[in-house]
């Protein structure tokens, strides 16, 4: 996937979409709808729910751009944050966690799992380099790189993350916990 | 940011973002540095409903529901047109809608004082004509809604009276399509149910200190506060 997200002045067009200009919302969608709709899709699992959580982004996006400061961070991000937002606050609310505590998590055959984390493969399709995030990543263990990846990008909870790698919940709070630590400071 | 937090987890981080930009300021350290992970997912084109879905949504929002703060000024000012518009709209709509519509009115109108409210309409028709605003400092505004015309010869005296007077009581003389401001001094506090009404009287007023002529508009005080 071409970088042309880089070429695109998000700040500009939400500053365009604070002075009403409905047309710099409509830029915004062309360039990056079919993007925010696949990452709301990944983690919702459900189109229609997707295509209302990217429509009340667009709206987001229109009565919150004239709050933005561009100081504080990207457009892009601020723009993806809040479609990921309502996105994970739709599942939040939707899934039933299996209430499991987390002495029941931890009394899984910790043997068991440690061999099946040794012999996990990359679980995640890499695309070419993505500036530095990519090697960072790789520079993590695959079972705690797809720790991040599932919790960022499938928006998985910890505990979903645990039941999926058959892992400790403790464990996968841990590992995340590290990880992003370690990714902090390879990034920086 | 990530996602990985329960749904009341969820909901507490939120409460504490809104309170801490510290906070703050790292998960959106953080979203900028994963951002590149959202290239992982393939793009979805949307369905071709969905923009003017949004266009839509954009159309139905009320200026003041904009975060500029320029156009929520406006808004009010939009918002209290249409109310007096809609106001002046209504003929056969009858004394109750009315009534009713006055009480949204004072959140506009009224200062955070003003106890009574009063819809005067025509006896026929129960057109409105005018509304009567009492402030608790027993002072009574009156306030047009059109211009009414009243012939060379004649004029409108405003009158009052609560259920247990014997009559009523003159406010004066009003010109049509002009605000008044009476003063109540001489008078006991509002009523809830007390009458006002316009009638026709000669030039110089009643001679009576009574109504004589045809009442114009009537309505009785109706407490909003």
């Amino acid at each position: 996937m071409t970088p042309s997200s880089d070429s695109f002045d998000y700040e500009a067009a939400l500053a365009a979409c604070a002075a009403d200009n409905r047309d710099a919302l409509l830029q915004i969608y062309n360039h990056e709808g079919g993007r925010l709709l696949g990452v709301v899709l990944r983690i919702v699992r459900d189109k229609a729910m997707a295509e209302d959580i990217v429509h009340d982004t667009c709206i987001k996006i229109w009565t919150g751009a004239s709050g933005f400061d561009p100081a504080k961070g990207t457009a892009r991000g601020w723009i993806y944050s809040i479609a990921r937002h309502l996105a994970l606050n739709a599942v939040r609310d939707g899934r039933r966690n299996v209430d499991l505590d987390d002495d029941a998590v931890s009394a899984l055959d910790d043997q068991a799992s440690l061999e099946a984390w040794n012999d996990m493969t990359d679980s995640f399709a890499w695309e070419t380099s993505h500036g530095r995030i990519t090697f960072c990543l790789e520079q993590l263990e695959p079972a705690r790189r797809n720790c991040i990846l599932h919790a960022y990008v499938d928006g998985f909870s910890h505990r979903e993350i645990a039941e999926r790698l058959n892992a400790p919940l403790g464990t996968i709070k841990a590992w995340i916990k590290r990880s992003l630590a370690a990714l902090r400071e390879c990034l920086t | 940011m990530l996602g990985t937090l329960s749904g009341r987890q969820r909901r507490d981080v939120q409460q504490r973002l809104a309170q801490e930009p510290a906070l703050r300021a790292a998960v959106v350290e953080w979203e900028d540095r994963l951002l590149p992970l959202t290239a992982l997912v393939p793009a979805v084109p949307p369905s071709p409903r969905l923009w003017p879905r949004v266009i839509r949504s954009l159309d139905a929002m009320e200026p003041v529901a904009t975060s500029a703060p320029l156009a929520s000024r406006h808004g009010v000012r939009d918002s209290l047109c249409r109310s007096l518009a809609f106001w002046r709209g209504l003929t056969v709509a009858g004394f109750t809608a009315a009534a009713i519509a006055m009480m949204i009115l004072p959140v506009k109108f009224g200062t955070p004082e003003t106890r009574f409210m009063v819809v005067l309409v025509a006896p026929g028709d129960k057109s409105p004509g005018w509304v009567v605003q009492a402030r608790a400092d027993q002072r009574v505004e009156l306030i047009p809604l059109g211009m009414l015309q009243v012939p060379a010869d004649k004029s409108l005296q405003f009158w009052t009276k609560a259920d247990d007077w014997k009559t009523p009581v003159s406010l004066g003389i009003i010109q049509p399509g002009e605000r008044v401001t009476v003063p109540l001094d001489n008078l006991p506090s509002l009523q809830i149910n007390q009458l006002f009404e316009l009638t026709l009287e000669p030039r110089t007023g009643s001679p009576t200190g009574r109504p004589t002529g045809p009442i114009q508009f009537i309505g009785r005080a109706v407490q909003v506060y």
